[in-house]
């Protein structure tokens, strides 16, 4: 584990209205995250963990505190640098794959490479080499409809690896995955972040998946509540 | 239920708004048309038959012979029973009787043998007919006034009391005083050619029927009608003319009243009995009425066909609703099923929400159609027309419009309680086969019924039949469905070319567009509605271009003055000063080709006209790129006649000698031309060869005429009795005084047929005389072979054109099985003449669909002169070019005939009463489809964003803007919005140039002469298409950039 942060958030607070009520998603959210690390965040539902891991991924906007990733403060960039940060920097895994049902899983997987504007060349290649990564190699021309929740998520990984992002941001991957498919994904999570150096972020209700991680954080009412495995690199600030 | 149904209405508004106003627009569309193929088709009718020409409306009774006594009591029974016959419509009768002839006192026309007759005549309105020159009307028992004509050849003068006599060929009856109270002077165009002597106020030679022997005739006496009904006199012929005030009508009192008359012959029988030798009633309106209904019908039947394809295009945007409700409430279905609600209980549910669906939108459809029939009433278009009207609700219309909304809704349950297929299921090979089955079964049906419209009869149906009616929503829609299979495998080369591409954005919207799951609804709706919106503006084009042949055709040139009488010298001019156009006299009437006549009631047609001025005076669409003008150069002669001038008034002296002992006379007739190439023949005396001078008549009656033939019968004089036999050598001196021009023609002499020999050696010289001009001719006569064998020199300023070069109409080549240069003969008058066909063209000017020829005046008459006969029949007065709206106005001023030009006529049968109504039907249909069109679009992104939002926020969490994200929304739609609307005005242009054609009928119901030509107005067309695109991409921009502005962080919660 490297000693310097790829992710540090600071005193972030994120409040919803909803008509007359004001639900407070996190109330002053601090930690570190090191880079090449596995991070499993745990929470009930409605604890705070997607807000968290939006606000992190730049998709949402939090209403105080600060967050930066591998040194760019996520919380000053505009809708275009927000753009650019998770073409560049952040990738996501979704609960539900996230995958574009017109496109072929090769397709979909091609997607942030074309957003980056890779060479068709470079980017055939890349994606051959992600799809063999995940298994899928015999699954390309396929769409999302014709693949198992377990493949889809496989290329919702790969995609995820695409672009090389610094940080990997998975939001519940196998919550809608049997038991032995979400283990071979979480396999295939702990696996990448070794092979591919990522940082990854996954929030999580499975113990397995807390096992494979490198370090535990647990959410609760939109605070941070106990860490399961190692420690912050340096104090968590109080709340503003 | 009804819980369920209330509370998942207030849920889902927006959704149950869209379904009721796509129904209430399909709605609205079939109430209106029911509107104007009902009550304004009922109205144009009654307007049409206010707004009918007297003529058309009249109803007359001829009764001939009436003895004195009888004759007031047969004029109130005939005037009851006509009035009887025209109930309940308000009735004018105007009445007319003239006397047999009666012994007019010697001393009034002296110095003949021939016996002077004279008749009465009464007239209940004859004020309005005459002009008082002298004295005053009648007004008192025995009071007459006398024409003009007749007071200067019989010295009549107010005060002078005349005494008729016996009657001819009749009874002897007491004598009639009459006092001549006043001269009167008849106005043209007032009926005075139904006098017996047509106003001429005398007659040399009459023979009136009763009488074998010629008679000297003069009058008429006009007399009060009460005064002549009591005079005791026998009526020769009595007419009672009975015009119905029609402001009022309605169908059903017209038809009444037109069965009435049918048969008010039998009831005018009964009634007059043995009073009349033959009584005879005569009117046009039955005949009217029916063409008005036919006329009726044919708008009818178009406006039936638009609210089929509006009816075609509402279901199609309530499928395309009807489909994304049963999507958007899908889960909404399957949790019921899987808490066990039964498939009655659904379908239930489904049935009673579209009920409402349906109630709620008739609710609305029966006011706004009658709020937008009466508002389409208004325009111009209409209203001109007289067919404004309030709004109202008729049984008709409340019919259609719950019927139409019932259908529809029925739609919506069907769709609702479908099974569907699950998410993500490919299409099974079932249903693959089903629309392939569907799309097949549509192109048979398209293809019968387009062969069923290109094969119907050219003769008149003006009844709408299913094919006609349904033919162009089945053969849109078709099309449609056809260009649909073309679009998507476009969509899917577009989507690999598109794949080649470095970024996202282009790649991704161009799969969205090929690869989605297709809505074929939106598809054939966005498609069916631009086809049907370009179609409707063509078809509007092309109807309307036809209307504009068919009048010009029919009218044949812009202002036709067809004449109630014969043209005087000068007359062209008149017309001329008027109307300030090109002007040329036209013959226009039947003739017979050889020995054919034509078929029953249709005879062959022969137009002669001033081919020389074609460009302007003709007018009708040809074929082929030909123009008249390339036409007539083939007809008209090579030089102009120039002729030999003739000063207004001048006298013309004839002197001439013959050899032998024979004394012979020649009866001269001459032929003169005005300027406007009408020509005038002017027959003299017999004028003895005897070396002295003779004056002729005063032919020249106006300035600019010009001799240009002359033509000399020989025949022995009064004292001889017969020509006897022999040759003898004659030599006829013409002199005409100077007139200061040098202008002059090579004079032409030739002998008449059927036997020229007898005329030998004809010659004819134009020398200088010291009165004038001599005009200086010779010839050998042959004076054998009888006293009624025809001899005569004629002498022209030009040379014989040989056989009359003619252009025929295609009916008469196929009819006749001519072709171009067939020689033929066609008679004027009496008269054959031989024609040569250089050129045959679709139709003729002015003989719409005939067999007809068209020739050169001009040539025609050199010809018929060179047979001897001088006479100039001539029917009308074509006018090219007329100077202003007011021409027409000035042209009937002139009191000449009766007035028809291009403009009115095509007003006529494109804004008149029962027209009317096509066109306004016809633009309903664009703007209804477009703004389907436009609520289908509107509905189908909405719903594809909002099903999509999830896959938005994504594609922001793959790193993509807000920006390219529009991006890649707007190209997708855009994809797939322009193919279908390249595809729906293709489909729209292919059935303008194959059916509309086909759907264009004339006012009678047959195929239009001449045949239709599909018009694509580009400007209007370019217009409606940008609209369409632009409409369809703002629509589609709003949608997007709304649903990308929402699609938030929000919606990565939610599973697809």
């Amino acid at each position: 584990m490297s000693s310097a942060p790829l992710l540090r958030v600071r005193g972030v607070h994120r409040r919803f209205r909803t008509g007359p009520t004001v639900v407070h998603a996190l109330r002053g959210v601090s930690f570190d995250v090191a880079a090449g690390s596995m991070v499993a965040l745990v929470g009930r539902s409605g604890s705070g963990k997607t807000t968290l891991l939006n606000t992190i991924g730049g998709l949402d906007r939090p209403d105080a505190g600060s967050v930066h990733v591998d040194g760019t403060d996520v919380t000053a960039l505009d809708e275009d640098g927000l753009s650019r940060l998770r073409r560049e920097k952040v990738s996501y895994v979704f609960q539900s794959f996230g995958l574009i049902p017109v496109l072929s899983a090769a397709e979909n997987v091609a997607a942030p490479l074309r957003l980056a504007r890779v060479a068709p060349a470079e980017r055939e290649r890349r994606v051959e080499l992600l799809l063999e990564l995940v298994g899928l190699a015999d699954h390309a021309r396929q769409r999302p409809a014709e693949l198992s929740g377990g493949q889809q998520q496989r290329v919702a990984i790969a995609r995820a690896l695409a672009a090389s992002p610094r940080l990997l941001i998975a939001d519940e991957p196998t919550g809608q995955l049997d038991a032995e498919t979400g283990l071979s994904v979480m396999a295939l999570l702990r696996g990448v972040v070794e092979s591919e150096g990522v940082t990854a972020l996954v929030s999580t209700h499975d113990p397995v998946m807390m096992a494979l991680a490198d370090r535990v954080i647990h959410i609760q009412d939109g605070q941070l509540a106990e860490e399961a495995a190692g420690q912050p690199d340096e104090p968590v600030p109080d709340a503003r | 239920m009804l819980r369920l149904v209330s509370r998942r209405a207030r849920a889902q508004w927006p959704l149950l708004a869209a379904l009721i106003g796509v129904v209430t627009v399909g709605a609205t569309l079939l109430g209106t048309c029911t509107l104007l193929s009902t009550r304004t088709a009922e109205r144009a009718l009654e307007v049409a038959m206010a707004r009918a020409a007297p003529a058309a409306v009249d109803v007359t009774v001829y009764t001939g012979t009436v003895e004195g006594r009888d004759a007031r009591s047969v004029a109130v029974d005939t005037r009851d029973v006509v009035t009887d016959a025209l109930a309940p419509f308000p009735v004018t009768t105007t009445t007319r009787a003239s006397t047999v002839l009666r012994a007019l006192p010697p001393a009034l026309a002296p110095g003949t043998t021939v016996g002077a007759q004279a008749y009465l005549s009464g007239l209940d309105d004859l004020a309005t007919r005459a002009e008082l020159v002298a004295g005053r009307w009648p007004h008192d028992r025995g009071d007459a006034v006398v024409l003009e004509s007749t007071a200067q050849l019989i010295g009549l003068a107010p005060g002078r009391r005349v005494r008729l006599g016996t009657e001819l060929a009749h009874p002897p009856v007491p004598a009639i005083d009459v006092t001549v109270v006043g001269v009167v002077r008849p106005l043209p165009g007032r009926g005075w050619d139904r006098d017996p002597l047509a106003a001429a106020g005398s007659a040399m030679g009459y023979r009136d029927g009763r009488f074998q022997q010629p008679v000297n005739a003069y009058g008429p006496f006009l007399v009060d009608l009460a005064d002549l009904v009591t005079t005791g006199a026998t009526v020769n012929r009595m007419e009672v003319t009975a015009h119905p005030d029609l402001s009022q009508a309605n169908r059903r009192d017209l038809e009444t009243a037109a069965e009435a008359v049918r048969t008010a012959d039998r009831r005018l029988a009964g009634t007059l009995g043995d009073r009349v030798r033959l009584a005879r009633v005569s009117s046009e309106l039955p005949l009217t009425l029916r063409a008005a209904d036919d006329q009726r019908h044919v708008t009818a039947a178009v406006v039936l066909a638009i609210a089929v394809l509006g009816g075609v295009l509402a279901a199609t945007a309530l499928v395309l609703a009807g489909r994304l409700t049963a999507d958007m409430r899908a889960d909404e279905t399957a949790l019921r099923s899987a808490l066990g609600t039964s498939r009655r209980q659904l379908a239930a549910t489904a049935t009673l929400d579209a009920g409402l669906v349906a109630v709620v939108a008739a609710a609305l459809a029966i006011p706004a159609s009658s709020a937008l029939h009466a508002g389409l009433t208004r325009l111009p278009s209409l209203d001109g027309a007289g067919l404004a009207v309030r709004p109202a609700i008729t049984g008709a219309q409340v019919l259609a419009v719950a019927g139409g909304a019932l259908l529809l809704a029925a739609v919506l349950t069907i769709l609702a309680i479908r099974t569907r297929p699950a998410a993500g299921d490919r299409h099974t090979r079932h249903e693959l086969l089903a629309r392939s089955g569907v799309d097949l079964m549509l192109a048979v049906f398209a293809a019968i019924a387009w062969w069923q419209l290109y094969a119907q009869p050219t003769a008149a149906s003006p009844r709408a039949d299913v094919v006609r009616v349904l033919a162009p929503a089945l053969l849109l829609t078709t099309g449609v469905a056809l260009a649909l299979r073309v679009v998507l495998p476009a969509l899917r080369g577009a989507d690999r070319l598109a794949y080649r591409a470095r970024g996202l954005a282009l790649p991704l919207a161009v799969s969205e567009a090929a690869r989605r799951p297709q809505a074929v609804a939106a598809g054939l709706l966005v498609g069916l509605a631009c086809a049907a919106g370009t179609f409707g503006l063509a078809f509007d084009a092309t109807w309307h271009q036809s209307q504009r042949d068919q009048a010009a055709l029919s009218v044949g040139t812009d202002l036709a003055l067809t004449l109630d009488t014969a043209p005087v010298a000068g007359e062209g001019a008149v017309v001329g000063a008027a109307t300030a156009g090109a002007v040329s006299p036209v013959l226009d009437r039947g003739t017979a080709v050889g020995q054919w006549l034509g078929t029953a009631g249709d005879a062959p047609r022969l137009v002669a006209v001033d081919t020389t001025r074609a460009d302007a005076l003709l007018r009708g669409r040809l074929d082929r790129d030909r123009t008249w003008t390339d036409v007539a150069a083939r007809l008209a002669p090579p030089t102009r006649v120039i002729g030999l001038p003739v000063p207004a008034g001048a006298p013309l002296v004839l002197s001439g000698t013959a050899t032998g002992d024979t004394s012979l006379t020649v009866t001269p007739r001459l032929l003169l031309q005005d300027a406007t190439g009408l020509r005038i023949p002017c027959a003299g005396s017999p004028v003895p060869l005897d070396g002295r001078e003779h004056r002729l008549p005063e032919c020249a009656t106006g300035d600019g005429l010009r001799l240009v033939a002359v033509s000399l019968p020989v025949a022995a004089g009064p004292d001889v009795g017969s020509v006897g036999g022999g040759r003898t050598a004659l030599a006829v001196t013409l002199t005409v005084p100077p007139t200061g021009s040098a202008e002059g023609s090579e004079w032409t002499a030739t002998s008449v047929p059927p036997v020229p020999s007898r005329v030998s050696d004809p010659t004819v010289v134009l020398s200088a005389a010291p009165t004038g001009t001599a005009l200086r001719m010779a010839a050998t006569v042959d004076l054998g072979g009888g006293e009624d064998a025809a001899r005569a020199l004629v002498a022209t300023a030009f040379p014989d054109p040989g056989p009359v070069p003619v252009a025929v109409s295609s009916r008469f080549a196929n009819e006749v099985g001519a072709e171009a240069g067939s020689q033929l003969s066609v008679t004027v008058g009496a008269t054959p003449v031989p024609i040569v066909v250089t050129e045959v063209v679709p139709t003729v000017p002015s003989a719409p669909g005939a067999v007809a020829v068209l020739a050169d005046l001009d040539t025609l008459s050199r010809a018929r002169v060179l047979t001897g006969d001088l006479t100039f029949p001539v029917d009308a007065w074509w006018v090219g070019h007329p100077a202003g709206p007011g021409a027409a106005e000035r042209a009937t001023a002139l009191h000449l005939g009766t007035v028809t030009t291009r403009e009115a006529e095509t007003a006529r049968l494109t804004s008149g009463p029962l027209h009317a109504g096509l066109p306004a039907a016809i633009r309903l249909i664009v703007p209804a489809a477009a703004l389907l069109l436009l609520t289908g679009v509107v509905l189908h992104v909405t719903y594809d964003l909002q099903v999509r939002a999830v896959e938005v926020a994504r594609l922001r969490g793959l790193g993509m803007s807000r920006r390219g994200i529009r991006a890649v929304l707007f190209g997708q739609h855009a994809g797939v919005l322009l193919p279908l609307l390249a595809a729906g005005a293709a489909v729209g242009a292919l059935a303008t140039r194959v059916v509309a054609p086909l759907l264009v009928r004339s006012d009678t119901g047959a195929a239009p002469v001449p045949a239709v030509q599909p018009h694509w107005p580009w400007p209007a067309e370019v217009a409606l298409l940008a609209g369409l695109v632009a409409g369809c991409m703002v629509a589609v921009a709003v949608v997007v950039i709304v649903q990308v502005r929402r699609a938030d962080a929000a919606h990565l919660r939610v599973a697809p």
